[in-house]
């Protein structure tokens, strides 16, 4: 009897399975035992493909070339991501564990920058400014979106979002019976912002469960095909 | 050794090792600590004391007479109190040191032989010591003089005085120093081998001459009475003085009886004339009864003496002396001073010391003398290198000398040995038995002189140097000049704070509280529910999978998003470069690839696109590779399907940003680290906004976001396709509403409205639709059907307590 991989990887996948599902039943061995194999399957991976695609190509393979051959903008490309990474090797010993911040400065210093200057020519500016755009008709006409339609789109976006930002705002004054209390007005704006954010959580609530149930039928879809297929 | 210890303070006889006396609480015990042999005394250093109380009881008598008469007398004879204080009282303890110090080298007894011959103890034999002049710097005679004089039947003390004339071959065993020193010319003698009674220039020792003048008298006395008996001496009188009573005997040569008339009452002049010491001319021969065992160098000194001088005189002088309180003590050391001084001075206190005890002993007087030398004569050789080191207490009076001081032999152990001291013979001593006032005349170590100590005596009263004296003062500029402030490490909070803070503590003191489990009926109907509703679900896709129902029709209504995605997907060209990155996690594999799959599939069927594969995430590239493998493995294995996949992307929203910058240096190889650019689906293209589109593969809003916001200025006119999951695709939607991504496919759903539009191609959605659809029906069911479990469950609870109340 010839094992082929395809049978191999589908009696485990099929294993692996049944291993998951039983949590419903509750914790137990064989559940943790297949979580701990994923965890030490994927961290392998990992690794490996960091190796193989970091490591080697971008830092060993060009190093010898870039120093003998190199020009000095090619070496300090080399040389620097070298000096970097052998200043992250030290926080293995907890006296030059200090060298790594560095390193580590340099990458939370650039990482900031690269994050904020995308969030904000990115996110911020593009969505304010997208939703002022929907009391455009312009805007909407070339979209192919009447006016009404517009109009109506645009006065639940903005609703939803003004109130869903005052809903966060929890400035109170004392009252007379010493109690805590927001104004009036911002109460009745962060309830209506209240029901924007349920129906906003439970449409990710939906999308959560379309994409758990889509996985389980997915795996359920594979443990049927491999027995079908037996 | 001494059995007892008797109080230098009191006088009290004390047991030996006794701490203190028992009727003073005077310190008896020696703290003379041992000393290194050859060790030399450091400048500065202060000599340790030694208790010599041991010695108490071999004094001579006539020592401790002298002694308690000068505690006895309430007056002291001003003019010669006077003269003794002034030069130093420590010279004459200092004579007697040194006296002592040349009997060190028995440990036994620190009882120099000539006082034990004096005692009447007989002195125990020692062994010729080669002498050295400079060494022997201080000395009486040779150590086997007093055997010499056994042997001769002479006195011990006469015994080394052989003259130089008579043995010159003898003259450094037989002789002292001084002995020697006084047979010299006083200039040929150098500054080392100066000892400290050469002063008198050959001169006899006055005390001796005292002595002899005694005995003279004595025997005058007593032969007027008794003329044939020899009187009895006094108990305590030692054995030589007793064998001068012998001078009362008639039994006497022409010699002796010379020497005693000449000895007795000699003049200082007649004595320099003659050069013969006064000492052996009057008492030596009294003591020589029978036999005339007197060399024949003194024979002719004495010849010579009785030859020169009259006899009447020196008896004359002497007879004061006898009667004096202090008539024992010997004069002996008044020949240390020089002779001129020491004869003016007697001379003229002749008379005052006859009349009115002195406290001071006559020999202290006589060293003092030396100590100041006759301005008329030239200063002695041995004041410039002085023979014994300089007393602490030299400006003390003589009182203190008795009194004070353990003994009279520890007086100078108190004395910082002078630089100019000749070195002392140290190899005759036995280090660890050195008495102090040996240990003062030590040589010290030529060094400049230290500061002295004594600038600050205050006593520390507090801090880490409490109790020591003459520290350091501190410096004033380091003082502190007011009091340190004190803080208070008491938290400054007011009532509403802590008030505050006491919330906040239940708070958090409930986060980690355990809650009790109120029944476990309903843990057990929270199991029950569970299994019920995993039995549903399992139940319902098992049913639709395995069955393979069409029950549901694909979705209808094309939503804008997925409508702006058939477009961009439709609207590329042939054998357009796309760029696809595969962003999401294998458990998501199977929703992104029924979503994903129409999409490529479409685009593949209709524009033959270069694919190039790309991920942020480490499994992603496996992802696509296992994504080609699968639902594109119809057009990978038979339409002749090529795509590069570039691997891993590291760097996050930096790794993006970078490679939309400049994609060609980011990622140079391929997932197999072959050259990448150069093949066939990157031909061509070195920038972002070269490829024909951009699709991402996600199931993170967070992913999609990043390649958003990092890709923004850059990609161009690039249309931008993502296929989202559907728990991301609500946040994605704000995007494509700004226009920021061209088209979404939103999860499974997304999928099936693609696939309805992809040529009527079969794909994964649909044979997951039922299953999808049954399962979402059955979640709304489920959980309409919950919530209005618990409204009726909780109108009911409420209905019950109404009707309870």
């Amino acid at each position: 009897m010839v094992f082929s991989p395809d049978l191999i990887s589908g009696v485990l996948g099929f294993l692996f399975t049944i291993l998951i599902l039983s949590y419903l039943i509750g914790d137990n061995p064989l559940f943790r035992a297949a979580v701990y194999i994923f965890v030490g399957v994927a961290s392998g991976y990992a690794a490996a493909v960091i190796w193989w695609q970091v490591v080697v190509p971008r830092l060993l393979t060009p190093l010898l070339p870039a120093i003998l051959t190199g020009s000095l903008a090619e070496k300090i490309f080399i040389l620097v991501p070298l000096l970097g990474a052998g200043f992250i090797l030290m926080k293995i010993s907890p006296r030059l564990a200090g060298m790594a911040r560095i390193t580590m400065a340099f990458l939370v210093g650039v990482g900031a920058a690269v994050i904020i200057a995308g969030a904000l020519i990115g996110t911020l500016i593009p969505q304010v400014e997208a939703t002022i755009n929907f009391f455009d008709p312009q805007a909407a006409a070339a979209r192919n979106i009447g006016l009404a339609e517009a109009l109506a789109n645009g006065t639940i976006i903005l609703v939803g979002t003004v109130t869903s930002l005052l809903y966060f705002h929890f400035g109170a004054r004392p009252q007379a019976d010493g109690s805590m209390r927001r104004f009036w007005l911002i109460e009745i704006i962060a309830l209506a912002g209240r029901v924007f954010i349920g129906i906003t959580l439970g449409v990710i609530f939906a999308g959560v469960y379309a994409a758990a149930l889509t996985a389980l039928i997915e795996r359920i879809s594979s443990l049927v095909n491999f027995l079908g297929n037996l | 050794m001494a059995e007892t210890i008797k109080c230098p303070n009191c006088g009290e006889i004390n047991p030996r090792g006794q701490a203190a006396c028992k009727n003073c609480l005077t310190p008896l015990l020696s703290v003379t600590g041992e000393l290194n042999e050859d060790a030399a005394i450091k400048p500065g250093q202060a000599p340790t004391k030694k208790d010599t109380a041991e010695l108490e009881p071999i004094l001579p008598q006539w020592l401790k007479d002298a002694r308690d008469a000068s505690r006895n007398a309430n007056e002291a004879d001003g003019e010669s109190l006077q003269h003794a204080k002034q030069p130093s009282s420590a010279s004459g303890e200092d004579l007697l040191g040194g006296l002592q110090a040349q009997t060190g080298a028995d440990e036994e007894d620190e009882v120099p032989d000539w006082l034990a011959s004096i005692t009447g103890a007989s002195p125990k034999p020692k062994e010729a010591e080669a002498e050295t002049p400079g060494t022997r710097w201080v000395e009486m005679g040779g150590s086997d003089d007093f055997e010499k004089a056994d042997d001769s039947e002479t006195p011990s003390w006469l015994a080394g005085l052989q003259p130089t004339e008579s043995q010159p071959n003898e003259k450094d065993e037989l002789t002292g120093d001084w002995m020697r020193e006084t047979s010299q010319p006083q200039e040929s003698q150098p500054p080392e081998q100066i000892a400290p009674f050469d002063t008198s220039a050959g001169d006899t020792p006055d005390w001796l001459r005292q002595m002899a003048a005694d005995a003279e008298a004595k025997s005058e006395d007593l032969n007027a009475e008794t003329p044939q008996d020899a009187p009895e001496l006094p108990l305590d009188a030692p054995d030589w003085l007793r064998g001068l009573g012998g001078a009362a005997e008639p039994a006497q040569n022409e010699e002796s009886a010379g020497l005693s008339e000449s000895g007795a009452g000699e003049s200082e002049a007649s004595l320099f004339s003659a050069e013969i010491p006064d000492w052996l001319k009057s008492p030596a021969p009294e003591e020589r009864p029978l036999q005339d065992t007197t060399p024949p160098w003194l024979k002719n000194e004495m010849q010579g003496s009785k030859d020169s001088e009259p006899p009447s005189e020196p008896k004359q002088e002497a007879a004061p002396a006898q009667d004096d309180a202090l008539g024992d003590l010997p004069d002996w050391l008044k020949a240390a001073a020089p002779q001129s001084s020491i004869f003016n001075h007697s001379e003229e206190q002749a008379e005052p010391e006859s009349q009115a005890p002195s406290d001071t002993p006559d020999w202290t007087r006589t060293v003092a003398a030396t100590e100041t030398p006759s301005s008329d004569e030239p200063a002695p050789a041995f004041e410039s290198a002085s023979a014994f080191t300089p007393d602490a207490k030299a400006n003390g009076s003589l009182e203190d000398l008795f009194t004070e001081m353990p003994d009279w032999l520890s007086a100078a152990s108190d004395a910082p040995a002078p630089e100019s001291a000749p070195p002392a013979a140290e190899d005759a001593l036995t280090p660890s038995e050195l008495p102090s006032w040996v240990q003062a005349m030590r040589p010290v170590e030529h060094a400049p002189a230290q500061p002295s100590s004594t600038g600050d005596e205050s006593l520390e009263s507090r801090g880490a140097l409490a109790g020591l004296q003459g520290v350091l003062p501190a410096v004033p500029g380091f003082a502190p000049t007011s009091k340190p402030k004190t803080y208070s490490n008491k938290l400054q909070a007011s009532d509403e704070q802590l008030a505050h803070a006491e919330i906040l503590e239940q708070l958090l003191a409930a986060e980690a509280a355990p809650v009790p489990i109120e029944s476990f009926s309903s843990l057990r109907t929270s199991r029950s529910l569970r299994w019920f509703l995993a039995f549903i679900m399992l139940g319902i896709v098992l049913f639709s999978l395995s069955l393979n129902t069409r029950i549901f029709s694909m979705p209808v209504g094309v939503p804008g998003e997925v409508r702006d995605a058939m477009l961009a997907a439709q609207s590329l060209p042939q054998n357009a470069p796309v760029l696809v990155a595969f962003d999401y996690e294998p458990s998501r594999a199977g929703e992104l690839e029924a979503a994903a799959a129409p999409l490529l599939d479409q685009i593949i069927l209709f524009s033959h696109p270069r694919l190039t594969l790309i991920s942020t995430s480490q499994t992603g590239s496996m992802l696509a590779e296992r994504f080609i493998a699968g639902p594109l493995a119809d057009h990978y294995k038979n339409s002749g399907f090529t795509y590069l996949n570039l691997g891993y992307l590291p760097g996050g929203q930096m790794g993006i940003r970078a490679f939309a910058q400049n994609p060609a240096a980011i990622s140079p190889l391929d997932m197999y680290l072959q050259p990448a650019w150069e093949t066939a689906p990157l031909e061509g293209i070195a920038s972002l906004p070269q490829f024909a589109a951009l699709i991402l593969i996600t199931d993170n809003a967070d992913a999609a976001r990043a390649w958003v916001e990092q890709t923004e200025s850059l990609r161009g006119d690039m249309p931008f396709l993502v296929v989202a999951s559907s728990q991301a695709a609500p946040m994605i939607q704000p995007y494509h509403d700004s226009r920021q991504v061209d088209g979404m496919i939103p999860g499974l759903y997304g999928g099936a409205l693609f696939e309805q539009y992809n040529a009527g191609r079969p794909g994964t959605a649909r044979t997951y639709w039922d299953a999808y659809s049954l399962g979402m029906l059955a979640a709304m069911a489920l959980t309409l059907g919950g919530g209005l479990w618990n409204l009726v469950a909780n109108l009911r609870d409420r209905t019950l307590n109404r009707e309870a109340k």
